[in-house]
Parts: C-alpha cells; sequence; structure tokens
C-alpha cells in the first residue's frame, strides 16, 4: 500500500483477527488474548470472572455504577499493546465483554422475568420470521463536535458541572456517578496506554498524541484521529453500543487539516494518518462496516466538500478498501467533479460508496420535527439512516411484509408452519374481489404492527436497565441538563423505528392476485393457496408465467408500483409519529431496509404469488424484487421516487445494478452522473450502485481466487464476493442477468 | 402512420450526449458484414428463437395459429416457413425465448414512452435518438415524431448510415438537434465490400449537412482487416467539414452472434476483434489530422 509499510500493514490487519483464517464477519465477539504481552494485563476469561466477582459486592447499586466499574476494571487490566509498527494502540477486550457478563443478564432479568409475556412473544414473532425485534444497542452517535471540542477530561468536567448545579435525585446521582467512574476509567487508561508508549522505541507518535488528548482537547488532525478511534473502541467494544459515524468527517476535521497545514505538518503525512486510521476499521472487520458522512451544506448553503474531502476520496481509493464505508450527502452545491471522482471509484469496483440527498433527508427531518439547523448538521446512524445530532433512535423491528398475505390466504395461520396467528380471516374462497383480500392482508399488516409496536414499548423502559450509557450520554447536552440516559429520554429525540421489509415482493404478489385471479380468472384463489402450500409443485408453467411478467414494482409500471406506494403510506400512517415508551417519551418513525433480513426471513416466508419459492431470498430495500429489474436504471429509480421519502424521516434506498458496458468511457461517467442527479432531484434518498455483470460473476465463483478483491454490496455494507455464500451469490448473478 | 419499431432502449448512454431513449427502426439500406443489429436488417417483422433460454412450457404452441411451434418429448421445436408473422407466440413465451422484433407503432404510442425518461434527460443533457436498422427509411414518421418531441422540449438525434435520398434528410432536419452520421469507409470499392453499397449517396449527404450547419457526430467503426486502413483517409474527408461536434471510433465487437442464430440468418460477423491499442492509435491519427474533438 502507498500509504502503509507492508510491515505495519501485516500487524494491523492482524491486530483483531487472524487474517491467515477464514474469518467469519457475522461473529462479532472476537478477541486475540494470545497476541499480547501477558505483562499488560490479563487474557479476556480472567477479566470477566474479575467483573463477575467485583460484581458480587455492587449487587445494591445501580446499574449504571454496576456498570460504570465492569467498564473500568476492564479498562485496568486488559492486554494493550502500543507498536512502533501503529499510530494507533490495540486493545484486546474487543468481544464485548460486558455483554457476557451484566448486560445479557439483565437483559434476561427483563425478558424472562419482569416481561416474561412480551419476552415470549418476540421469541415467537422472530423464530416465525414475521418480526425481529430486539433491545437495540445498535445505532449510537455521539456529539461528535462536543467530543472533538471538549475531549474527554472537558466532557468529563461538563458532566461534574451538570451534576453539581442540581440537587440530583437517586437515579439521577447515579447517571452522572456513571459518568465520572467510566470517564476517570478512560483517561486513566489513557495515561496506562500512553506509559506503554513511551516505554515504546518508535511508538513517539503515539505516546505524544495520547499524552495530549489525555490533557486536553486534539490540537492536531492526528490527535483528533486518535481521540475518534478511542471513543469507538472503547463505546463499541467495551461500553457495549454500537458507534454508527465517524462523524460529518470533511466538516468536523477541516479545521484541524487546515491547522496542521499551518504549522507546517505536510500534507503526505495526513494522509498517512488517514490511511493508519481507515486501516484500523478495515482490521477490526465488523461485518456491517463502519458508515461516515462526507459532503452535505454550510450554514449559507455552500459545500461543506473541500480539499480534504478529496484528499480522503484519494486515500480510500488507493487502498482498495470497503470498511470503513463511505456516504456522501449530494446538494445542489456539491461540486459535479467530486461526484464524478467517487462515481469513477463505485464503477472500478471500489463501491463502498452510498449517496443520500441532503434535501430529501433535511425535508424528511423538518416533518419529522426537526429545525433547519438540526435538520443541515444531522448524522448518519446506520446503514442509510440518519438522525439529528444527540438524538437516539432505536430500531430496527425487521417486518416481513409476506406474513399478512400467508394469514389472509390461510384463515389467520402462518403460511409455513401453520401456526395460528391470533386474527381469524374468513375461508379462502369468501373473498369475492380483490379489495376485499387486499382489506384483509391490510388488517393482518395492521395487527402485526400495533403487536410489534406494544412489545417495543414495553421493552424500551428498560433499554437503560439492560444497558445503561455513560459514555454516550456525557456527549449530549441534553442528557447532561436533564440527568437522563441517552436511551432514557435523555436525548434530543428518542425515537423507535420499524422496519418493514419486502416491499416489492408483497405489491409484486398482491398485483398477481389482483391480476390472475380477480381480473384474468385465470385461477381460483384457493387453486392459488394449494399451489403456493405445495410450493409451486407440478404448476411450474404458472410460476415461469408470474415470474416473466414484467408488471411488476421497479419497472415504471404504475399499478404495482401504486401498491408499493399505498403499502409504505398505509404503513407510515399506522407508525410515524406515534408515541413510543413512556419513559422514552419519543415518537415511532418507520425505514425501509432489510439488512440481511432477506435471507434470514426469507427462509421462513411459503411460496408467494409473484413466482417466488418456498425459502427463497426476499426483496433488498426498496429494490425490485429479485432479478425483476427488467425496464433498466431510469424505471428503477422512476418506480421508488414514487414513494415520498420524506414521510419518514429514515432510508428508502435503492440498490442499482449497471453493466460495465453502461458505464464505460466519459459517457458513462456522465450518465451515472445524470442517473444519480435525477434520483436526488426527483426525491429519492439513497442511492448505492453496483457495477457487474453476470457473466464475471459467474466467473468469479467458479474460480475465486483470481477474484480476491471483488466487492460487493450485500444490504447496506459490502463483502468481498468470496466471503459469502453459494446461495447469495447465485442471488447476485439472477440479479446481473437481468440487467439491461 | 405506423412505422415499424423493433427495440426501445432507455438509459442508452452511447447513442449521443446524456443518458437518452433510443428507438430502433426496422429496415436497413446496407449490409455490413459486422451488423451488431441484424434484426434491424429486414423491414418486415421477424421472430427470434433464442434456444438457451427455453423452458420448455409449450405455450408457444398452444397458441401459434400455424403449427410453426410443436412440442415433441417436451422440446420445442420451430418451423421457421410456416410461421405467419403474427407475433402470438413471442408474447405467451414464458421464458423469453421468443422475441417478435417488429412492431408497427404509431407517434401517440411511441411519445408517452419516450417521454418517461424525460427528468433524466433534463438532469443529464440527454434526449431521444432515432436509430435502426436505417430510421431515415421511414423519414415521414421520424419528421412527425421529432416535430412532437421537440414540442415537448426533448434534445433529438437521427442515427443514420447516409444511404439516404437527400430529401428524407430535409425532412427531419427542422427537427433535429444533431445527426450521429456513420461513416464506414472512404474507399468506394472497400465500401461497397463491407457494406454492399456504394458510399458516394452517404459522403454527399454529409457534406450536405454541414451545409446546413447541423450539429453532426461522426461515428467510425473499426473492424481490424476490414476498414482498419480507412482511419486517416475519412480524417482527412473529415478535416473539411465546419459542424462537427464529436467522432467517435467505435470498437467492432462480436456480441451479437447470438441475434444471428435466433434470426436462423448466416452470420457473417468478423472474427478479429479490435486491441484497446489500436483504437487509441485510430484516435491519435484522427487528433492529428482534424480538429474535431475526438471522444475517449
Amino acid at each position: 500500500m502507498k500509504y502503509i509499510k507492508e510491515q505495519d500493514y501485516e500487524y494491523i490487519i492482524n491486530k483483531y483477527h487472524d487474517s491467515n483464517k477464514p474469518f467469519d464477519g457475522h461473529k462479532r465477539f472476537v478477541r486475540r488474548d494470545e497476541i499480547f504481552a501477558p505483562e499488560t494485563g490479563m487474557d479476556g476469561e480472567m477479566i470477566k470472572e474479575g467483573i463477575l466477582r467485583q460484581d458480587e459486592a455492587l449487587k445494591d447499586l445501580p446499574h449504571p455504577i454496576r456498570k460504570a466499574r465492569a467498564f473500568a476494571y476492564v479498562l485496568k487490566n486488559t492486554r494493550i499493546s502500543c507498536d512502533p509498527r501503529d499510530i494507533f494502540p490495540a486493545i484486546n477486550m474487543i468481544d464485548r465483554p460486558l455483554n457476557d457478563t451484566l448486560i445479557n443478564r439483565w437483559k434476561k432479568e427483563v425478558f424472562e422475568e419482569i416481561l416474561p409475556e412480551i419476552g415470549e412473544k418476540r421469541k415467537y414473532m422472530e423464530k416465525a420470521g414475521i418480526v425481529t425485534i430486539w433491545p437495540d444497542y445498535d445505532h449510537s452517535v455521539p456529539v461528535w463536535e462536543r467530543v472533538l471540542e471538549l475531549g474527554f477530561m472537558g466532557l468529563l468536567a461538563e458532566s461534574e458541572k451538570a451534576r453539581n448545579e442540581r440537587i440530583c435525585t437517586p437515579e439521577e446521582d447515579a447517571f452522572f456517578e456513571g459518568i465520572r467512574i467510566t470517564y476517570t476509567a478512560i483517561l486513566d487508561f489513557l495515561l496506562r496506554l500512553e506509559k506503554q508508549a513511551t516505554a515504546t522505541k518508535g511508538a513517539e507518535k503515539l505516546a505524544n498524541g495520547l499524552k495530549n488528548i489525555r490533557q486536553a482537547p486534539p490540537k492536531t488532525f492526528y490527535e483528533a484521529l486518535l481521540l475518534n478511534y478511542i471513543y469507538f473502541m472503547l463505546c463499541e467494544h467495551i461500553e457495549g453500543l454500537q458507534v454508527r459515524s465517524l462523524s460529518n468527517f470533511d466538516k468536523l476535521y477541516h479545521k484541524f487539516y487546515q491547522s496542521d497545514l499551518q504549522r507546517g505538518i505536510g500534507e503526505q503525512e495526513i494522509r498517512t494518518d488517514l490511511a493508519y486510521f481507515f486501516l484500523q476499521f478495515t482490521a477490526i472487520g465488523n461485518y456491517w462496516n463502519q458508515p461516515v458522512f462526507l459532503g452535505g451544506c454550510n450554514a449559507d448553503e455552500s459545500t461543506v466538500i473541500s480539499e480534504l474531502s478529496y484528499l480522503f476520496l484519494d486515500v480510500y481509493d488507493q487502498m482498495k478498501i470497503y470498511n470503513p464505508k463511505i456516504q456522501i450527502k449530494i446538494a445542489d452545491s456539491t461540486p459535479k467533479d467530486f461526484v464524478l471522482k467517487a462515481l469513477d471509484m463505485i464503477r472500478r469496483g471500489n463501491n463502498s460508496i452510498v449517496f443520500v440527498s441532503d434535501a430529501t433527508i433535511r425535508k424528511a427531518l423538518m416533518r419529522a420535527g426537526a429545525t433547519a439547523e438540526q435538520a443541515r448538521t444531522c448524522d448518519v446512524k446506520g446503514c442509510y439512516e440518519y438522525s439529528i445530532q444527540g438524538a437516539y433512535s432505536a430500531g430496527m423491528n425487521y417486518l416481513n411484509l409476506l406474513k399478512p398475505m400467508e394469514y389472509a390466504m390461510h384463515q389467520g395461520c402462518d403460511g409455513v408452519t401453520g401456526h395460528f396467528s391470533g386474527l381469524a380471516s374468513p375461508a379462502v374462497e369468501s373473498y369475492e374481489t380483490f379489495d376485499a383480500f387486499y382489506a384483509e392482508y391490510k388488517r393482518h399488516l395492521a395487527s402485526i404492527l400495533a403487536v410489534t409496536m406494544h412489545i417495543v414499548n414495553s421493552f424500551e423502559d428498560y433499554l437503560s436497565y439492560i444497558n445503561p450509557q455513560s459514555m454516550l450520554s456525557a456527549t449530549i447536552p441534553s442528557c447532561l441538563a436533564s440527568g437522563k440516559d441517552a436511551l432514557l429520554g435523555g436525548s434530543v429525540s428518542n425515537g423507535s423505528t420499524v422496519c418493514p421489509g419486502f416491499l416489492a415482493d408483497a405489491a409484486d404478489s398482491l398485483h398477481a392476485i389482483r391480476k390472475y385471479v380477480f381480473e384474468r380468472k385465470e385461477l381460483t384463489l384457493t387453486q392459488l393457496r394449494d399451489i403456493l402450500d405445495k410450493n409451486y409443485e407440478g404448476a411450474e408453467p404458472l410460476r415461469q408465467k408470474l415470474l416473466a411478467d414484467r408488471e411488476k414494482y421497479g419497472n415504471n409500471k404504475q399499478r404495482p408500483d401504486d401498491l408499493a406506494v399505498d403499502l409504505v403510506n398505509f404503513i407510515t400512517s399506522r407508525v410515524v409519529g406515534k408515541p413510543n415508551a413512556q419513559k422514552r417519551n419519543g415518537k415511532w418513525n418507520c425505514c425501509f431496509h432489510v439488512a440481511r433480513m432477506s435471507y434470514v426471513q426469507g427462509a421462513k416466508t411459503a411460496a408467494s404469488p409473484n413466482g417466488r419459492r418456498l425459502g427463497e431470498e426476499l426483496s433488498k430495500n426498496c429494490s425490485a424484487s429479485m432479478g425483476q429489474n427488467r425496464e433498466g436504471a431510469t424505471a428503477a429509480i422512476l418506480s421508488i421516487t414514487k414513494i415520498d421519502a420524506t414521510s419518514f424521516a429514515s432510508d428508502a434506498a435503492l440498490d442499482l445494478g449497471l453493466l460495465p458496458s453502461a458505464v464505460k468511457g466519459e459517457d458513462g461517467l456522465e450518465a451515472m452522473y445524470g442517473l444519480l442527479m435525477t434520483f436526488t432531484r426527483l426525491g429519492g434518498h439513497a442511492l448505492h450502485i453496483n457495477v457487474f455483470d453476470a457473466n464475471t460473476l459467474r466467473d468469479a465463483q467458479a474460480h475465486p481466487e483470481k477474484y480476491q478483491d471483488l466487492q460487493i454490496r450485500v444490504c447496506g455494507w459490502n463483502v468481498l464476493w468470496n466471503n459469502i455464500n453459494k446461495e447469495e451469490q447465485d442471488g447476485f448473478i439472477r440479479q446481473a442477468q437481468a440487467l439491461v | 402512420m405506423n412505422a415499424n419499431i423493433f427495440e426501445i432502449k432507455r438509459f442508452a448512454v452511447h447513442d449521443g450526449d446524456g443518458i437518452r431513449t433510443t428507438v430502433f427502426f426496422k429496415g436497413c439500406p446496407l449490409r455490413c458484414i459486422w451488423c451488431h443489429n441484424p434484426e434491424g436488417l429486414s423491414a418486415k417483422p421477424q421472430l427470434a428463437y433464442y434456444a438457451h433460454k427455453c423452458v420448455g412450457c409449450g405455450e408457444c404452441a398452444r397458441v401459434c395459429p400455424s403449427q410453426a411451434h410443436i412440442m415433441t418429448n417436451q422440446a420445442h421445436v420451430y418451423d421457421r416457413h410456416l410461421c405467419i408473422g403474427c407475433g402470438k407466440c413471442a408474447k405467451a413465451c414464458l421464458g423469453d425465448a421468443l422475441t417478435f422484433y417488429g412492431k408497427e407503432m404509431t407517434v401517440d404510442e411511441l411519445l408517452p414512452l419516450l417521454l418517461e425518461d424525460k427528468a433524466f434527460y433534463e438532469n443529464s443533457g440527454g434526449g431521444v435518438t432515432l436509430s435502426g436498422g436505417e430510421c431515415l427509411m421511414q423519414a415521414d414518421f421520424c419528421a412527425e415524431l421529432l416535430k412532437r418531441l421537440k414540442e415537448n422540449g426533448i434534445h433529438t438525434a437521427v442515427d443514420t448510415c447516409g444511404s439516404i435520398p437527400e430529401n428524407a434528410l430535409d425532412t427531419v432536419m427542422p427537427y433535429t438537434d444533431v445527426f450521429l452520421y456513420d461513416i464506414k469507409a472512404y474507399d468506394g470499392e472497400i465500401h461497397t465490400k463491407c457494406t454492399g453499397r456504394s458510399n458516394q449517396q452517404i459522403l454527399k449527404n454529409l457534406k450536405y449537412l454541414d451545409e446546413c450547419g447541423k450539429n453532426i457526430e461522426i461515428r467510425i467503426p473499426y473492424v481490424p482487416g476490414y476498414n482498419a486502413d480507412q482511419v486517416e483517409k475519412i480524417a482527412y474527408f473529415l478535416s473539411d467539414l465546419k459542424h462537427v461536434t464529436k467522432i467517435r471510433v467505435l470498437a467492432y465487437h462480436n456480441y451479437a452472434g447470438s441475434k444471428y442464430a435466433a434470426l436462423n440468418i448466416e452470420n457473417t460477423l468478423p472474427i478479429q476483434l479490435p486491441t484497446d491499442a489500436e483504437i487509441q492509435k485510430a484516435k491519435d491519427l484522427i487528433k492529428s489530422i482534424t480538429n474535431h474533438p475526438v471522444s475517449t
């Protein structure tokens, strides 16, 4: 690598996982006791035992204090490494030790003892592939501006100041005490790291950086990166709360960049520091990839894009990595050459980049009640989602839009397991019109939404009981002002999210029923149900006919598109703005991405009326169903932009496949730009582009050794082609085959 | 008034500037041996059968009024001589194996389809391109369509081989923003050998368009062993023209082989493909001779 020495690369890439061994990114909990010097601390199992031992004596104390003590215990005892081959320290305990010891126990207590019925319902719904619900500790964003302005010491001082300015209730005092213990432990930990770095020949830069950020807020670009990394590692891996943004990077880091240049720190050094920073996230290898924002607008609507943004892309491009992943906020003022640079990277296969529309996001946030300033400065908080700074929006609660159809066709029973949903439907023969069937579908959908929201409202008041958040809360002024945890109503906004998935399969299936059963009367609904129950066995010609029908969502066909829009409107009318858990005192919202659910819930979903077989993969995000975008890129965009992406302040993402031949040369790049700008101007939210053709993917499947660096967007994150299974690869090949 | 259309391609990015929709008209006066749209050669409708896509469903046999399709032991057999060209089988085909090239369409039918992507044209500097075959064999229809497109504020391009009467150009000229004009050879003998027709009319028409002050984008297919040595002469010829906005060198490819087989017509495609270096050399040569921009 241009910016990273070979021996340094080898060290860093093996810091958290042995890169020579197969690594399953879905297993988040991995650590490497063996590569750390034993004299630097205890091994992982000893630490976990120590936490439990310590906690025995603390049982009468509130959770924020017990957790903070455990956090401090880990920081005091974990093995560390400050190596001359790296400018960021290595911390051993990246396997979330507090989850294994305290958090999972408290979670169990909530779901098995305090709310046993809710716990059972949640488990059943997940198992049956109806809704996947979990207490969400995966989508936090600190107020990065404050973190960088104040540093750890300043954050602690601000918290203590707020604590001393009020007469605290016992709960509030526990909240502030948790922060005090946590941040004191962080400062002690920095000193421990600093001592080791100082004693290590060749680690002077790291030693100085650690010393400076321990004593004061960061002053240089490198110190700001170091602070960011330390916050990320401690919050994500020890505190047990995923940090889903590395900030509005070019906006927040520009001042450090400029001041470095003025001090005579060369641009080359800044590039190198950035490369080493990126490589940390590549090495950690979280499957969901680490998001970071670029672009957007300043207060005067001028672009945020600066020379630092170009430098960022340059370094990233050269490294050919996909983690971290980049979201670029596109506004009318975003320089065209910057966007073309990113598009060119994408067509060369370096495509861990998503474009999001600044205008759509701001409009959506303001519709949801944000101020113009809050909307303009929002941060990324997930694969595609966004939120205003200082908010904690929990989610995702992935809901399967095919299940209400199974219920409506089976008198209220699941099409796979036969279990009764609790809401009876009439016999399938009795639907006389499509409207009657569709009304029944919606009745079941409304019921699943209501049950989901009830379950979530019941347990989300316990979010901070299970996993109190000192690190995050200290960065949010409203938490300090209210003395409340960020997860318990302290944040600026405290939303909950439901994420209905497989919009395309649902719309296409409903349309197929309307067209073939009620309009053309080619078969009765009873016959169709029986065929679906038999997974199309003996009815292959019908299945082929359903698959071949081009009147499907994602192809700019009015009737299926109208159904998709109607479904979204129905869902938003039932969800958006409704009150969530009492103590959180926030509002409900919805979003439309599916993460891995297209496989996970797809496996539990019966054959569907659009030709999809039992268990097959379901559609992704707001894209056409698998292999069904047959009218090309413009039609796909025209379909998705019929959905009002500002009616819910979250994601509506389109995964667009393009053939290499369509995007080659100057014309091809201009065409990609034209697609993107049309998408954003028509009100689209998020666009991701995969450039591939079926032949290349087939060859890659047959000869993985030739395609070691081929990366592909799964659903909000990238993976290496060789790291996905054959079923997933086949899905991409089917998609590529359909490209025109 | 009807035209015979064999394809409408959206998100066309190499048929003029920006994102375009290209309408392919059936029928062509030339018979270029490297033709990559053989389904556009004949002016008559044609059924293509892509055997590898056939799923053996038998729907074609069920709807065919002339028994051109029959199923034998679940295998599909197609007798082209019995086909009456009704197109019912292609509509019924479940595997996209049967494609009917040639659909009679009116301007009123075409226009809304072409306006669907208006937002993309506007955001990319694109528009609609009429191509083929040779679209100007149906010049009156083209003029009407182009006029309606202009009334809707759409940028228009006409892709022509130039082997058409001069008055066909006159007919569409008022409504055409740019002509995409193919030059396959400068030497008449080579042109005739490669395309079956002389290029006298083509070169004459090109000069005429230039004199009329129309914007012209020149397209030169580069086919090793056939017209590769013509590039220099073509460039000298073009250097005298005043309204050439761009010159594109189109690298010959042989992707159309399956179409020849599906249409059951003789595959004339050359075997040898150009290298990237050859294409670059041809572009550099043109640049050294003319001042016209050469597409990268």
